[in-house]
């Protein structure tokens, strides 16, 4: 090949100052997979999403999500997704950002999804993943807890943990923390 | 045939001066193979760690003259093990510069440029300056940006044969304790790291509830202390792995998780192990897998034996296994592929355009999202962008491609008939008829 | 001076402090300080070994300059050992550098004895007469050998040592030891504190699966005149029993039972359940794998183990590990102790790893005494083979591995004919098998015109028709005649001219250092 680097060579010392165009962005090939997650996106009247960055930062959005059932009905939660450019042989990072009363999600934000972490597989896509978290919202579930004493509550005394999620969402203190309105 | 007077190319010209029957197509062998590799080849080596400063003495020592180093960090205590052009009165200086200077001192004729930066902070051009890149990288994100930007040089003939004059080769390497593997990348040939990236397996990530509610061993005591209670008591601030208080923070909170949980085996080393997810890493096997690449490198360069094709694993764990695969490229990959040929008037505007491409009989491609060098034309769904990127329909491509005569973009879509309808991801190659384009090789250079 | 603790980071991570402090008791020795010999100790003077003695006569030359890192502008003239020994004392001040301005060749010839101090000898670029020989010194004197060789695009590295006994071999896929069918009275009893059926789905999900597995296994052999699953169908219908006990589809504790279930189909005892992991190598000609491997149940009825005054400490070990299996441990080796991680409440996780542990220490105490029996016996010093050591070989008992390499000139003399013939004409290995033949040929040509083939400019024809004949002797002394190799191989062979060529050698070099880290850990 060196008989082309030479001719390249060549070429490049004359072309030295005729540089027109500036250099272009690239696109990762996570930035693609993406592209074609978002575009085909087919969301639940109860899900949205947004883009703070513009229309040209998919690898940033946020997920609102207004479970029309079961204890968290008529409450909105924003959960953050950052994409890495190596996306899907890596799982998005995924975050609540609405401080919740729920076994599975912590005080923090951190999500207890499966596909979030150990089972995800670059076959799943960024619907799979809203599904599970709006799944997360009918069916919170105590045996996989994030938060122990929420966990127990919906464990032991259902009715009880009803009453917290409500106190919680309209604003309020569940034992000694305290959660901003979210309905 | 030779110099008689003594050479320091005294071996090497054996290789080169010589004709041989096991060599490369292009082998042409003699004196001006040797001065041409010295003066017009130049080598980019990412990375100046344990593979990288081993490259550099390889290449420095295998006939090649210009070569260039980047690397972002500074020397660590850590890495005189095996990163051998350091010095334990370096530490604390940035790599790739410590690297060059030292293989210059004792490599008289070789120059290496050093770039202490992120491989993201060059220009794309800058690596189109290269006739060949080196990989000596510990990380998937590093060597598939590189493999982008390498892959984004590539063009095609309108037979979709790759255009020789655009290939960029890459060398990459890779350790892991006593194994490791080298291999090599001809754009359009051979497969890109994007066509086998499944080759890497995905990091083991731990349930969170198993970290929160049933930590069975040290390594769930220590993820538990770094990414829960980290947060929980430090809200906002960022944990940082680089910050010995922050790890011996880590520490001692497993310490603490373990000892209420009756697990036993928490060190620092440990700690330091998982939350960096540090691969162990030994002189030796940095040693092998960059002298294959140098090797190959060179082979490369001058045609002076057959190349890999493609795929070398080294196994010293238990005896010793070398293993060669020739993996076959992904034809339909998004970067390294060609990509359908479309050839357009200037006039046609984005909504014509995606209407085309339901018609084209190669692609019959329903409902198109289009996207142009992170610059997202048009998007079908969800409704927030679509209705942001609406007004791009009636502007023509060419005014969205900002007036290049060719180019490369990306569409998402249906294909398939009602029944047996499947999405995909097509890369497309766009050209402008009646553009006075640059030729293909100002392409080439990125002009 | 920063924590060597610090430095050796990497490296302790994959062998440990014991590794470490191996290689830093050890001494070797180089001959010739060419690219491939100065590079291998490159790698050792690194990782902290703990002396090396350079070897070498010659006096640097501006063509030296051009393939070895060591050597620069101002060694030209001066004693290559001297200025390479310069180099790699640089490299890391806690490694003993020193070197001896002599021709190895003249070591072999006229001070044998000489060698015997060290722990390791890497002899590189030397000839075949002169491995022979000092070969032989080697083995006579117990000191373990590699030798390493460059030669234009190819090389070979090649071990001889007497014995080499592995313990701490980390095997990629090992077989744990988990005795799921034949669990001991404390397993067993703790396993019968679970019920499978238990209503409360938590402790359902939260069972391990090792005590799943207990279980089932015993529900089968009562059901199936106690004989283990065994046929394909049988296989199959035990996973399904497994399936049927779940009572949610997102029971990791289940599906792991299931992926593990191959765990309880092997038979107990070390017999059967060894022979499918190990496999013992037996390509005792091929330059790069010379091992002759050895499974455990090979091991033990190896006569090494009737034991004498001479045997090692390995051996002492290994009839006690003999005696152990044939008596106390009931035809199994002593408990690893180790449990995989798996779905489980931490409280049964942790109680369940105690009670292997448990069995573990009363295995390897069991053992300790039986050493110190034989020690006793034989008249040595019965506390002279450590309990840290004693506990290692037990942790490790099942993955014991014995090489013994031939001696070169065994090699060469006696060799696997039809090994030889089947990887000349094998597609994958004629190429590595050829070079083998004309690695060989080049010394004999070297022996008979006083130079290798091509190593001076001008025509190569006359060489290329010599080395062709030197072949060809080669494989007639070998036993195969009729034989031949292509026309391609041998002109590139004429064509290296004896090169060395800095990337091979930094190739063949590190190869070499790797095998020297190997050997030394097991010294």
């Amino acid at each position: 090949m060196i008989k082309l680097f030479k001719v390249k060579e060549k070429q490049r010392e004359n072309a030295e100052n005729a540089n027109g165009k500036t250099p272009v962005k690239k696109q990762s090939a996570g930035e693609l997979r993406l592209h074609r997650d978002i575009s085909e996106l087919n969301l639940p009247k109860t899900c949205s999403i947004t883009f703070p960055n513009g229309k040209d930062d998919l690898m940033n959005f946020e997920v609102s999500i207004r479970p029309d059932e079961g204890y968290y009905v008529g409450g909105t939660f924003v959960f953050t997704f950052q994409v890495s450019p190596i996306y899907p042989h890596e799982a998005p990072k995924v975050k609540c950002k609405t401080k919740v009363y729920h076994p599975n999600i912590d005080l923090e934000g951190n999500v207890c999804l499966n596909i979030l972490r150990e089972d995800w597989k670059p076959v799943l896509n960024i619907n799979t993943i809203i599904y599970g978290l709006f799944h997360l919202f009918t069916q919170p579930n105590y045996e996989d807890p994030l938060n122990h004493e929420a966990a127990a509550v919906l464990r032991d005394n259902p009715k009880l943990f009803e009453s917290n999620v409500r106190r919680a969402m309209a604003g309020g203190y569940v034992g000694q923390t305290f959660f901003i309105r979210c309905i | 045939m030779a110099d008689t007077a003594p050479s320091r190319s005294r071996d090497l010209d054996k290789l080169l001066l010589r004709a041989g029957n096991l060599v490369g197509p292009t082998f042409e062998p003699g004196t001006e193979l040797r001065d041409d590799l010295q003066e017009y080849a130049r080598i980019l080596v990412v990375g100046a760690g344990g593979l990288g400063c081993e490259l550099l003495k390889d290449l420095a020592l295998s006939g090649f003259k210009n070569l260039e180093v980047i690397d972002m960090d500074r020397i660590e205590v850590s890495n005189l093990n095996r990163q051998f052009l350091f010095r334990m009165e370096d530490v604390g200086k940035p790599k790739a510069e410590v690297a060059a200077k030292r293989v210059m001192e004792r490599v008289s004729g070789v120059n290496i440029v050093p770039h202490f930066c992120r491989i993201e902070d060059k220009d794309i051009s800058f690596y189109n300056d290269f006739n060949i890149i080196v990989l000596g990288l510990d990380s998937i994100e590093a060597r598939s940006y590189i493999n982008a930007v390498a892959c984004s040089f590539l063009e095609y003939e309108t037979d979709d044969k790759p255009q020789e004059e655009t290939i960029k080769p890459m060398v990459d390497g890779g350790t892991e304790g006593f194994k490791g593997h080298a291999r090599v990348i001809i754009p359009g040939v051979t497969p890109c790291f994007e066509c086998t990236i499944w080759l890497f397996p995905p990091q083991v990530k731990f349930p969170l509830c198993t970290l929160a509610e049933t930590p069975r061993t040290a390594a769930h005591c220590i993820e538990y202390a770094h990414l829960i209670k980290w947060d929980e008591v430090h809200s906002g601030k960022s944990f940082d792995p680089d910050d010995p208080e922050h790890m011996q923070w880590v520490y001692s909170e497993a310490v603490k998780r373990a000892e209420l949980f009756g697990i036993p085996g928490v060190t620092y080393s440990l700690t330091q192990g998982v939350v960096k997810n540090i691969i162990p890493a030994i002189a030796s096997t940095n040693a092998i897998i960059s002298a294959a690449c140098a090797l190959e490198t060179l082979k490369i360069a001058s045609g002076c034996s057959k190349t890999l094709s493609n795929y070398l694993t080294y196994n010293g764990v238990a005896g010793l296994h070398i293993k060669v695969t020739e993996f076959v490229k992904d034809k339909d990959c998004l970067v390294c592929g060609p990509g359908v040929l479309i050839e357009l008037d200037t006039s046609v505007t984005l909504e014509k355009f995606i209407n085309l491409l339901e018609e084209h009989p190669k692609l019959q491609l329903a409902k198109a999202s289009v996207t142009y060098r992170g610059k997202n034309l048009y998007m079908q769904a969800p409704p927030v962008l679509e209705e942001m990127t609406r007004s791009n329909l009636s502007i023509p491509l060419y005014d969205l491609m900002d007036k290049v005569a060719k180019d490369i973009l990306h569409v998402t879509g249906v294909t398939g008939q009602s029944d047996k309808k499947t999405s995909c991801l097509r890369k497309l190659r766009v050209v402008f008829r009646g553009v006075d384009g640059v030729t293909d090789m100002d392409m080439a250079g990125g002009a | 001076m920063a924590e060597p603790k610090t430095k050796y980071d990497r490296q302790l991570r994959i062998w440990g402090e014991q590794g470490q402090s191996a290689l830093e008791k050890a001494s070797v020795c180089l001959l010739n300080c060419g690219p491939t010999g100065s590079e291998t100790l490159k790698n050792l003077v690194l990782g902290g070994i703990g002396s090396i003695t350079v070897i070498d006569g010659s006096k640097v030359e501006v063509g030296d300059l051009g393939n070895n890192f060591m050597l620069d502008e101002s060694c030209v003239g001066e004693s290559k050992a001297k200025s390479v020994c310069a180099f790699l004392q640089e490299l890391n001040d806690a490694v003993k550098a020193k070197f001896i301005e002599e021709y190895p060749e003249a070591l072999i010839e006229m001070n044998p004895p000489f060698f015997s101090q060290f722990t390791l000898v890497v002899a590189t670029q030397l000839g075949e007469e002169k491995m022979i020989k000092l070969d032989r010194i080697c083995r006579e004197a117990n000191v373990m050998l590699i030798f390493a060789r460059s030669y234009g695009l190819t090389g070979f590295v090649r071990i001889s040592v007497k014995e080499h006994t592995v313990v701490e071999s980390k095997p990629d896929h090992f077989l744990d030891d988990l005795r799921l069918n034949n669990p001991w009275p404390e397993l067993r009893k703790f396993a019968e504190t679970f019920d499978l059926n238990v209503p409360d789905p938590v402790a359902h999900k939260h069972t391990p699966y090792v005590v799943i597995l207990i279980k089932m296994s015993e529900e089968w052999t009562n059901s199936h005149g106690g004989s283990l699953p065994s046929t394909r169908e049988e296989k199959r219908e035990f996973k399904e029993l497994l399936k049927s006990k779940m009572v949610a589809i997102d029971e990791d504790n289940y599906k792991e039972a299931i992926e593990a279930s191959f765990k309880v189909f092997a038979p107990p005892g070390i017999k059967l359940a060894l022979s499918k992991v190990l496999q013992s190598a037996d390509s005792s000609f091929f330059p790069f794998s010379i091992a002759i491997g050895s499974d455990l149940q090979q091991i033990i009825n190896d006569s090494s183990v009737e034991l004498s005054s001479t045997s090692s400490d390995f051996w002492v070990m290994v009839a006690a590990l003999k005696e152990f299996i044939a008596t106390e441990g009931g035809g199994e080796a002593p408990l690893e102790g180790s449990i995989p991680d798996m779905t489980s409440s931490t409280e049964r996780y942790v109680n369940l790893q105690k009670i292997y542990q448990a069995k573990a220490e009363a295995d390897c105490l069991a053992i300790e005494q039986r050493v110190r029996n034989n020690l006793k016996k034989l008249g040595r010093e019965p506390e002279s083979i450590s309990k840290a050591t004693i506990k290692s070989f037990c942790r490790n008992a099942r993955k014991l591995k014995v090489c013994r390499y031939r001696l070169l000139e065994d090699e060469f003399s006696n060799p696997s004919v039809p090994d030889i013939q089947k990887y000349l004409t094998d597609e994958d290995y004629s190429v590595a098998m050829g070079f083998y033949i004309l690695l060989r040929a080049v010394d004999r040509f070297a022996a008979n015109y006083n130079n290798y083939p091509g190593e001076f400019d001008g025509p190569m024809d006359e060489d290329i028709s010599r080395l062709k004949t030197t072949a060809v002797s080669v494989l007639n002394d070998l036993g195969c005649n009729g034989s031949t190799l292509t026309e391609d191989l041998i002109n590139e062979m004429c064509r290296f001219g004896a090169a060395e060529l800095h990337a091979v050698a930094a190739f063949i070099g590190g190869v070499a250092s790797q095998e020297v880290i190997k050997v030394v850990f097991l010294s």
